[in-house]
Formats: structure tokens, C-alpha cells, sequence
């Protein structure tokens, strides 16, 4: 009875919001915000309303979620991958062609800066505006609509400090108004004899020229100064406007699709597939390594404490969870000092002299150590819990078998612990294959040689292609993303086989 | 110390306290750089010298670090993310345990693999979402707690696979004999798998948590309004700002930080160790 | 039932929760303007009138006079901290329609915001900022139009322990004998602390770089950095790197790749070398150390080139697509714009200011701010192309190459070509 209660609670729940958010989703005009409200209700209410022993009931939950805030980004990036998204592509072709022309607006020389008072007839949020303005240097007001300039008499408006602060039919903006009315105001232009006056901050105007000025028939530039003509010109894998000469009028490209270019770079570019192997090879070794060390290490652990006799046991495990508590980014900075060659605390301990971050051994040593010392507490915790899934008789079963401690962990414990934590290791196998966060501020990939600045020694894929797409040509979005859906594949293909390997396990018990 | 004790139970002790070294050195270098004045890389040792709370008075005072505003911030964070992975993920292992429907394998599969994709990567694309969103719905969008939430929510059945591992060993006859006896399988769910389960839903509770607390890419992204921002994004943008100096402060926030993680261990270790011998429910 | 009921009120209070977090600071209606962002919690980024980005050191100075422009104009003002590379965040954001109005940064951001239309040019001609120091200036000066309002000079100086080394050294030479006389003294235990690293600082080494004869471009006639002409590769640059080797871990080991920007400037302050070459921001933590101390400009190899350090100009920028471009510029080019300001930004931010006349009259009281303005007199300008991204780190790779012992001829011909690879074709 409750439970129907809670149900018909929470349907209620789910559709009043949606209904509740309806009406200004509709004025805003953000229809697919509205859509998809709608049709998560909607599954909510066909999912719950039956009373039907439905698998959906426990699936849907977390389905949700899953695909509104994982699979849609994953699903945007592999549309992103197809485009030159990035720094200098970042607008569109007609935000870029308006930014050209806006700052190309030189101020006429020898003209006054006007002290500017906004006025509307209409509402201070769209106008129709007209600019008041006064010369300073003669006192004189003047008002300015997109019509043209008009000189006043004194007796129409009101001069106070300089500014006309009134005139008859007239509403005058607040400064916080003015601001209101940027995007307006930003087309705003009192056309004169020497080109326009426009507003500049909240209580100035000055008269200026755009010397470029944009040609739709032709998709043209043309500097009205010099006549030079800028036309569209392709260089490698964008667009610019450019002169006769093949110079650039500005670096600001516009954002276009390229189809599979990025995946093609990938396929082509020398550098990528020079390191490629090397650097997949220690990928794996590393991803595999940080597995296998920290389960070694806290499986070992767990069976240890595992034990009622042990006393103690509360403030062990307490104090083994310690490197896990502390937030990983903030180990990770500490760690890379004591690694330093001189100052470092290990060899200070060690009385070593190893080069730790300097050298290419050393250097993956240090992020195994470094990733044994993170990760270990994760599966001491996620072993403890598993054993404690061991029900006792198996365990009694198997020391009163007269077997060994050893025989009895190898044969009945390990195995057991296995199936159960068999994805958790996949899953932390996969989460150290792309693995950025340790590596980047460990040793940023490096240390590197002069042959080879992009591949490091400790690089790993996702580090080195991060930085194949974030270094010299800025951020490639695009570029990025297409790496991205291909570590995706990688990491896919290899978990999925990993994920076969332990099936086999499974099948065994 | 008999021989057999040291056989039996001393080495246990033994291999505890290396790890114990192993683990805390790092942790003590921590906590001597929080409580020394000085505060600089060159000036820490491992070993406590001096004891001064001038980093952590540092913490407290300074308006322009709301240690305390960030720290509610994370808990919100926190708690909101950790409870939806665990509601969802639970209910999710339940029925890839319990279930056999079309579609299973390969939504076991399907859901391992995405799980795999690397969310930073998806940053450009999940910023203009919530751009988006924000224009919709601003109380969702970029900037707020609940939005950031949101995108760390799309983790939801990250906890699927331990909960499902251990769910498994949960003998069926158990099942069997409830449904026996006329229970539908809801209830089954609660009243017989979740009580058994609760050293791995403690377990799993705290690896949620542990895994928000420490998320800073995403966070530095969406967050940048000074009230708004969590613990981990608030310190990364003090040692941003560091040059080597600020070690002692960044310290100081680091351990505040690893203590609610440690608070929350030391209250859910009993359910964590207690095992099946003592599953059965009480309430 | 109970566990039922438990477990829902579970879900009720998570949800609740979740509500909670929603509304939590966020009025559904737009805040009343003119509330006082401090008192309130700072508002949400949709109802602030003046939205500033900025690092952590800059916002203290910066906030002071951010919320007097707000009190005087009746309107919230915001100034947000961005924890994680600020310039990269701020145009993504931007592009979104998401960005701040204002944006404190460095002039080399010029370059990469150009490409993107990310930043609007200020409506200030150079006349009217002729109380401002020309290099700066020129800096954030592009085709004719004013970019950014630079209000702090940054560059590299000699940092010097009087206690260790009375007298300021005149040669790069002297400056390593003096140090480590010291260091046998027992006085320092290092002679020189100029961060190296495991990746390289090219920043921290052009100034020992260029007096050795090395350059990163050519100097076209008009002054500029002609990145088509790469220096790095030529003999004289080979020649510079080959003097950077002998003061290696191969050579006398005041360079070492052990010191480096986590550890460099506490060295100095906890009184472990005689020198430090370092820049304004290591300032604060000098004087709070109590270490006594002396700045001069940075010296030259004997008979060498003057060293050449970057100089850099923070400076408040104007986003293209800020949402409140009136008050922006309303606060860069009027408020900002006055040594009144200025000296508020030196007070909490202690660099030499740009303005010339601010400049003077707080080295009248700081003597130190004169002489870091000082080690800027050879400087030559920061580049900002945007593909210094992929300069830098080769670079600094290689001079950590040659610190570590590599040779410096293959070295510095490998990073050459690197870098030729990376610059664009005119």
C-alpha cells in the first residue's frame, strides 16, 4: 500500500515538475529542453504506472541519467570530431566577418569625444534610441538618430554637467539600462560626413570609420582605404580571407565541417604513428602494472587483517585508507617532490641518487610507485568487501579439509575474490588506460629528447595525443575529439576482451 | 608469544605495519608541511618539527577562500552524486543478478564500454550542453551546484559491477524460498539482497564518495563563482596561484578535505566488516 | 514495511537535497539591483552587472575597486577566480556566450584572442595613454588599435642574499664565483636558484640565453619578432647553449634540472641560495621570509650581450561577447584608467605599475619597485603568436637537455627544426 503510495508520489512528483517548467520553456523557445522533459516523463510514467514485474523498473533509474549526461557528450564529441572546431575556428563565418568589420572602426582624427546621454521614445530595452550629445570643448547639444545628426537650440533639452540630461517626450536610460541595451547600442551608428558616431562605455560617443567593409555578392573584404580586396582563400584545413599575395587579413578562421579529415591525420600524420607503438605498448604495461601491483597489494592486505583474531584491526584499516582519502591531485604534487634527484625525500631516505623524474626507467618506476601508493587502498577496500562475500562454512570447509593456508587461499579464496571484483578490474584496467590526471601531473609525459619533444618517456596515449591536439595549433576541438572516439574504440575492443577472458572465469565456478 | 601466535596472528601485524609505513609517510609529510609555520617545500620535513595553525587560521580568514561555503558545496555534491549512484547502480545489479531478459549481455557489455569513455575529453561538448541548459533552466545550468551534480550523475551505474560481483554470491535460495512464501520481487530486493548487501553498499558508498571529492577537471569548468565552487576545485586554484610558497595553506585545506572521508569510513566500517554471518536483518 | 520506508525516505531526502542545492543562492526572480554581491554571496553569473575573470593573486587587488565601481553605479559586480588555465576557459566561455566581461591576464594572450575574436579593442586611442610605459603598451597594441589596459610589469631580475653576497656581481661569472665562495662558507648551500626542471623554463633562461648570444627569432627593421627566421639553431645560439652546459650538472652544477618552479623561490626564502632569479611574484614571499635581500637586473656573461629577459604586461582585457560591454569599458578605460587604481593595484599586488607617473611615486616609498623596473630596461617583448604553445615546451625541453649534459650543438639543431615545424608559413 505505501509503496503505491510512493509511486503515484513520485509520478506526481515527475510530471508537475515538467509541467511546472513547461510554460517558460515554451516562451523561451528551448524546444528541445522541453522534449526531452517531456519524454523522460513519459518513460517514468509507462515504466512505474503498470503493476507488472518489469526489468525496466530497475534499469530505468540510472538508464537516464546515463544517456541524458554520458552517452548524449560522447555522442556530441563524435559529432565535434568531424569538424575543425578549435582556436581560430571557434566562430562562424558571419560572427567572424562582423568582428572584422567592428574592429576595423578608426577613430576620425581631430574629432571630439562627445559626452552621450541614451534617450528612447519607445522602451529603454528596444528603442527606437536617440543619442543626445554634447561637444565639450563648445557646449554645444545635438541629437543623433540613425537618420543623422541634428544640431539643437538651447531651449529644446536640459544641460546639466555637461551632459542633456532631459528633453521634452523623451525617457532617458539609467546607466545600468545602457548596459541593457548593448546589443542594440552595438549597431547603433549616427552616420556623419567622416563615417558614424557611436557609443563607447556609458557616457561617451566619438566619431569613427569601419575601414573595411564586407561585399555579400562577391565574398569580398575590401579596405576602403587602400582598396585592397580580401578574398576566401583554403589553407589546409580552414578558410581565410586573404589578399592577392596569399597574406591573411586576420588569423580568425570559421568553424566548418571537414568530414573524416581528423580521423584521416590520424592515419597519416608521421609523428603519430612513428611513436604510436612504442607509446601503446607502454600504455598497456602501465594500465595493466597499476592493476596488478595494487591488487597484489591490497589483496594481500585484506587477507591479512582479515582475520578477528588481529587486534587493532579498525585503526589499520583506517589509516591504510589514508592515501585514498587524501583528493588524488594533492598526493600527486607531493609525490613529485619527493621524487626531486636532490631534494627529494626518497632519496634522502634511500641515500640513493636516481634521477627519478629524469630518467626514462626510472621515470615509469616512479609513476608505477606513484600509482601502486593511489590505487591500493581502492582494492584493499574492494577485496575486504568481497571476502566478506566468502559465506564461513566455505572458509571453515577449507581449513578443516586439512589443506594449507596457502592451498586454501589459491584454490578456494583467490578465485572467488576474482569473479567477484572480475569487472572492477577491467573497469580500473580501462580508468589507467586513460589514465590522464597522474601522468600529465607526474611527469607530463616526459622526461623527453630533443629527437622526439612530442613523445615522452612516461607518455601514455591519452597524454601524448592531448598533447598532439592542445599544442602547437592551439586547442583542435575537432581534432581532440576524433582522438578521443579512437581511445574510445581502443580501450573498447581491449576491454571487451578482457571481458571474455573472465566470462571463461565465471564459467569455471 | 608463542611461536603459534606469531604464526597465526604476529606476522599479520607485521605486514600490516610496512604497509601502514608505506601508506602514511606521504600523509605525515602532509600534515608536518599544514602544521609548520614556514609552510615552504624547502622547509617541510616528514616528521613534524613545529606546530603553528597559522595555515589553517589562513584558511578560515581569508574571504576570498570560503573554506567553510566550499566545504558545504562539496558535501552537497557529494552526498546528492553518491546517494543517485548508489540508488541507481543498486537497482541496476539487482536485476543484471537476479534478471534474465534479451539484451542482457549486451547491456552489461555496452555499459562496461561506456563507462571507458574519457569524460574530460567530452568537456567541449558537455560545456555547450549546459550552456544550453542554463539558457533553459538556469537553475541547472553552468555555475551551479546542481548542474555540476547533474554531469557527475551521469556516472550513475558506475557502482554497477561490485554491487552485481557481490549480489551474485547472495545465495538464491534465499530468493526461492521468499518468493515461496508470496514475496513479489521487490520485495526480495529490500527486504532480503539489500540487508545482505550492506558491507558492499557501504563499500561502494565511500568509493562514490571518494571518487566526487577528488574530481577537479570538470568542476574547474563548470565552477567559477567563488561561492560556488567544491574543495578540490577551490584548492587546485590555490596551488595555481602557488609558486612553491603556498604549500603550508594548500596542505592545511588537503587534510580537511581527507577528513570527512575518514569520518565516514570509521562509521560505516561496521557494516563494511561484518559479513554474511551477521546479514540477517534487524531493524 | 519498514526497510521500504527507509529506504524512500532515503530517496525523499536526496531529492530534497538535490532541490535544496537548485535553490540554494539562486532567486528565482532576477536579484534586485544594487545589492552588495558580498553580503548576499556572490550572484549568479547571469545577474552580475560586471563579471571579471582572474587569478587568485590578482583578485585580491582587484576586488577593492571592482566593488566600489559597483557601489557607485548601483549594480552587482563579480570577481570570479578561475582555478584551471584561465586563458583557454575564458574564450571557450566566451565563444558560449558564457564568458566574463573583463579578463585579467598576461599580453601574450593577445595573440591566441585575436585568432578567436575573443577580445573587443578598447575605445582608447595611444595618445590617450601616454602615462603609460611604451613597451607595455606596444604590447597590447595591435594594427592600430589599443587590446588591453596593462596595469603590472613582469620580468625577470637577480634576487640577491645580502648576507651571502654583499656586492651585486657585474658578470654572470662573478655572480658564480660569489656564490659559491658562499656555499664553501657554509653560508648558502646553493649559489644560484633559477628554475631548470625536468621539462625546461625557456622563460627563466632567456636572459643567460640572449647575453650569451643566443636568440629565439630574428628582430625584423621594425623591431618585431620575425618568426620565420629561427635562431635557435644558429651557431651563436649553439655557442650560448654550449656556456649554459658549463654552468650544467656536467660543468660547475649551478644549473640543475632538481630546482624548478615548485622549489625554486623557497629556496631563497628559507636561506639556502645566494641567488634567485625570479620576478615580481616572488616578491611577497622574499620580504615575508625575512631573508635580506637586494635586486639588481640580471647580469650579463663577461663580455657578453646584455641579458635580455621577457617582459610581459598584465592587463585587463574586454571580451567580444561580454554581456555587459557598457560597464566593461565604463570600468576599464575610466575607472582602471587612473593612478588612483593603479596605485590600489600595486598596494595589494606589489609589481612595478605600467603608469609611468604610478611607478615613480610608489618607488619613491618602494625603492624595489624602481629596481625591478629596472631589470626590464633590455627586455625585449613576450611573444604572443599563438603557436608559442608550441615553442615553448621543445625549447625548454632542450635547455634541460643541456643542463642534464646533452650535447648542446644536436640539441639546439633538433629543437630548431621543431620549432621551424610549428610556425606557420607566412
Amino acid at each position: 500500500m505505501i509503496a503505491v503510495l510512493i509511486r503515484v508520489l513520485c509520478l506526481g512528483t515527475a510530471v508537475g515538475t515538467a509541467a511546472a517548467l513547461t510554460p517558460s520553456l515554451v516562451s523561451g523557445r528551448h524546444y528541445a529542453v522541453l522534449a526531452v522533459a517531456w519524454v523522460i516523463v513519459a518513460v517514468l510514467v509507462g515504466t512505474y504506472a503498470t503493476r507488472r514485474p518489469l526489468v525496466a523498473k530497475y534499469l530505468v533509474p540510472g538508464t537516464i541519467l546515463l544517456v541524458l549526461f554520458t552517452v548524449t557528450p560522447v555522442l556530441a564529441t563524435l559529432q565535434l570530431s568531424t569538424t575543425n572546431y578549435g582556436d581560430g575556428t571557434r566562430t562562424t563565418k558571419q560572427e567572424t566577418i562582423t568582428q572584422v568589420l567592428a574592429t576595423s572602426v578608426v577613430e576620425t582624427p581631430d574629432s571630439p569625444t562627445f559626452h552621450l546621454a541614451v534617450a528612447t521614445t519607445g522602451n529603454p530595452v528596444a528603442g527606437p534610441f536617440t543619442f543626445f550629445l554634447v561637444d565639450p570643448a563648445t557646449a554645444e547639444a545635438f541629437s543623433g538618430t540613425e537618420e543623422g545628426l541634428v544640431r539643437l537650440e538651447p531651449d529644446q533639452v536640459t544641460v546639466a554637467g555637461g551632459f542633456v540630461t532631459a528633453a521634452p517626450g523623451y525617457t532617458f536610460l539609467t546607466p545600468k539600462q545602457v548596459n541593457d541595451a548593448a546589443p542594440h547600442l552595438r549597431e547603433f551608428a549616427v552616420p556623419t560626413e567622416g563615417g558614424a558616431i557611436r557609443s563607447r562605455g556609458l557616457r561617451e560617443a566619438f566619431e569613427g570609420r569601419a575601414v573595411l567593409r564586407y561585399d555579400e555578392a562577391t565574398d569580398t573584404i575590401v579596405n576602403t582605404d587602400t582598396g585592397v580586396r580580401y578574398t576566401v582563400q583554403r589553407q589546409g584545413d580552414r578558410e581565410y580571407f586573404v589578399d592577392g599575395g596569399g597574406t591573411r587579413l586576420t588569423d580568425q578562421s570559421w568553424r566548418a565541417g571537414v568530414g573524416l579529415d581528423n580521423y584521416r591525420k590520424v592515419f597519416t600524420d608521421p609523428r603519430i604513428l612513428g611513436s604510436f607503438l612504442g607509446i601503446f605498448a607502454w600504455t598497456v604495461v602501465f594500465a595493466a602494472g597499476s592493476v596488478a601491483l595494487t591488487l597484489a597489494l591490497g589483496l594481500v592486505l585484506a587477507v591479512t587483517l582479515n582475520d578477528p583474531r588481529v587486534r587493532g584491526q579498525k585503526l589499520y584499516r583506517s589509516v591504510l585508507l589514508l592515501p585514498y582519502a587524501i583528493p588524488g591531485f594533492i598526493s600527486i604534487l607531493v609525490w613529485s617532490g619527493f621524487f626531486n634527484q636532490d631534494f627529494g625525500l626518497i632519496n634522502g631516505l634511500t641515500g640513493l641518487h636516481v634521477n627519478w623524474l629524469g630518467d626514462p626507467f626510472a621515470a615509469k618506476a616512479a609513476l608505477l610507485l606513484l600509482n601502486l601508493w593511489l590505487g591500493f587502498p581502492y582494492m584493499f577496500l574492494v577485496t575486504t568487501g568481497a571476502l566478506q562475500a566468502i559465506p564461513a562454512d566455505v572458509r571453515e570447509a577449507a581449513t578443516i579439509d586439512g589443506a594449507g593456508r596457502l592451498t586454501a587461499f589459491r584454490r578456494i579464496t583467490f578465485p572467488l575474490v576474482l569473479v567477484a571484483i572480475a569487472p572492477i578490474l577491467v573497469a580500473g584496467f580501462a580508468f589507467n588506460f586513460n589514465n590522464y590526471n597522474v601522468v600529465e601531473l607526474l611527469t607530463h609525459g616526459g622526461p623527453f629528447t630533443p629527437d622526439n619533444p612530442n613523445a615522452g618517456a612516461t607518455d601514455i596515449l591519452i597524454s601524448y595525443t592531448v598533447r598532439l591536439a592542445f599544442g602547437a595549433g592551439g586547442a583542435q576541438f575537432g581534432f581532440a575529439s576524433a582522438i578521443a572516439t579512437l581511445l574510445f574504440v581502443i580501450t573498447g575492443v581491449l576491454a571487451a576482451a578482457q571481458f571474455r577472458a573472465t566470462r571463461s572465469l565465471e564459467e569455471v565456478h | 608469544m608463542t611461536v603459534r601466535w606469531w604464526r597465526e596472528v604476529g606476522w599479520r601485524h607485521v605486514a600490516a605495519l610496512l604497509a601502514v609505513a608505506f601508506a602514511v609517510v606521504p600523509v605525515l609529510y602532509v600534515v608536518s608541511a599544514a602544521f609548520n609555520p614556514l609552510g615552504t617545500v624547502v622547509s617541510t620535513s616528514v616528521v613534524p618539527t613545529e606546530f603553528s595553525l597559522v595555515h589553517f587560521r589562513a584558511l578560515f580568514d581569508d574571504p576570498s577562500r570560503p573554506f567553510l561555503r566550499w566545504s558545504l558545496n562539496t558535501v552537497l555534491v557529494c552526498v546528492a552524486v553518491t546517494g543517485v549512484q548508489i540508488f541507481c547502480s543498486a537497482l541496476s545489479a539487482y536485476a543484471f543478478s537476479r534478471f534474465r531478459f534479451r539484451g542482457r549481455r549486451g547491456g552489461q557489455l555496452s555499459l562496461l564500454l561506456i563507462q571507458m569513455f574519457p569524460q574530460f575529453l567530452a568537456a567541449v561538448a558537455l560545456f555547450t550542453m549546459f550552456t544550453a541548459m542554463g539558457e533553459a533552466i538556469p537553475a541547472l545550468g553552468l555555475n551551479t551546484i546542481a548542474g555540476y551534480s547533474l554531469v557527475l550523475m551521469g556516472g550513475a551505474l558506475a557502482q554497477v559491477w561490485l554491487l552485481k560481483g557481490y549480489f551474485d554470491t547472495v545465495p538464491r535460495e534465499l530468493d526461492e524460498a521468499a518468493i515461496m512464501d508470496g514475496a513479489g520481487h521487490g520485495t526480495v530486493f529490500v527486504r532480503i539482497i539489500l540487508p545482505l548487501a550492506r558491507p558492499i553498499l557501504a563499500v561502494t558508498g565511500l568509493l562514490a564518495f571518494v571518487g566526487t571529492l577528488g574530481e577537479f577537471l570538470l568542476a574547474s569548468i563548470f565552477l567559477t563563482d567563488t561561492q560556488r565552487k567544491t574543495l578540490a576545485v577551490g584548492l587546485y586554484g590555490i596551488i595555481e596561484s602557488d609558486r612553491s610558497n603556498n604549500l603550508g595553506v594548500f596542505a592545511a585545506g588537503a587534510l580537511m578535505t581527507a577528513l570527512p572521508v575518514v569520518l565516514l569510513f570509521l562509521f560505516l566500517q561496521r557494516y563494511i566488516v561484518g559479513g554474511l554471518t551477521a546479514g540477517s536483518v534487524k531493524s | 514495511m519498514k526497510p521500504i520506508q527507509r529506504r524512500c525516505a532515503l530517496v525523499a531526502a536526496v531529492t530534497l537535497l538535490a532541490v535544496a542545492a537548485c535553490s540554494d543562492g539562486q532567486p528565482a526572480s532576477p536579484a534586485p539591483t544594487g545589492a552588495a554581491p558580498a553580503a548576499s554571496g556572490a550572484p549568479a553569473r547571469q545577474n552580475a552587472d560586471l563579471v571579471i575573470w582572474t587569478s587568485e593573486v590578482a583578485s585580491r587587488a582587484v576586488q577593492p575597486i571592482a566593488e566600489d565601481f559597483g557601489r557607485q553605479n548601483g549594480i552587482t559586480v563579480a570577481v570570479q577566480v578561475i582555478s584551471a588555465d584561465l586563458a583557454a576557459n575564458a574564450i571557450t566561455a566566451n565563444t558560449a556566450g558564457n564568458g566574463p566581461d573583463v579578463l585579467m591576464l598576461p599580453n601574450d594572450f593577445l595573440g591566441g584572442a585575436l585568432q578567436n575574436g575573443a577580445i573587443a579593442p578598447l575605445p582608447l586611442r595611444a595618445e590617450d595613454l601616454t602615462a603609460y610605459e611604451s613597451g607595455a603598451l606596444a604590447s597590447v597594441t595591435r594594427n592600430g588599435q589599443v587590446w588591453a589596459l596593462p596595469y603590472g610589469m613582469e620580468n625577470l631580475v637577480l634576487y640577491r642574499n645580502t648576507k651571502a653576497a654583499p656586492k651585486a656581481p657585474a658578470t654572470v661569472e662573478e655572480l658564480v664565483s660569489t656564490g659559491q665562495a658562499a656555499v664553501k662558507k657554509g653560508t648558502v648551500e646553493r649559489a644560484l636558484s633559477l628554475p631548470v626542471g625536468q621539462d625546461g623554463d625557456a622563460y627563466h633562461m632567456e636572459p643567460f640565453f640572449t647575453s650569451a648570444g643566443g636568440s629565439l627569432f630574428a628582430i625584423d627593421a621594425d623591431g618585431q619578432y620575425d618568426p620565420q627566421q629561427v635562431g635557435v639553431g644558429t651557431a651563436e645560439s649553439i655557442a650560448a647553449a654550449s656556456k649554459i652546459a658549463a654552468l650544467g650538472e656536467g660543468g660547475s652544477k649551478v644549473l640543475t634540472r632538481s630546482v624548478d618552479g615548485t622549489n625554486a623561490i623557497a629556496q631563497f626564502t628559507d636561506g639556502k641560495a645566494a641567488y634567485l632569479v625570479s620576478g615580481p611574484w616572488a616578491l611577497a614571499d622574499i620580504r615575508k621570509s625575512g631573508v635580506p635581500y637586494d635586486i639588481t637586473p640580471v647580469p650579463p656573461f663577461a663580455g657578453g650581450e646584455p641579458a635580455s629577459p621577457f617582459l610581459a604586461a598584465q592587463a585587463f582585457w574586454l571580451m567580444s561577447k561580454a554581456r555587459n560591454p557598457a560597464f566593461a569599458q565604463e570600468f576599464i578605460t575610466k575607472t582602471m584608467n587612473t593612478p588612483e587604481a593603479m596605485t590600489a593595484m600595486y598596494t595589494q599586488d606589489p609589481r612595478p605599475p605600467v603608469r609611468t607617473d604610478v611607478l615613480a611615486s610608489v618607488s619613491a616609498k618602494d625603492p624595489d619597485m624602481a629596481k625591478l623596473a629596472a631589470g626590464a630596461k633590455n627586455s625585449t617583448p613576450l611573444p604572443d603568436f599563438p603557436f608559442m604553445s608550441g615553442v615553448w615546451p621543445p625549447l625548454g625541453q632542450a635547455y634541460a637537455a643541456i643542463v642534464g649534459g646533452a650535447d648542446p650543438a644536436s640539441t639546439m639543431q633538433k629543437t630548431a627544426s621543431t620549432i621551424e615545424s610549428v610556425v606557420p608559413a607566412k
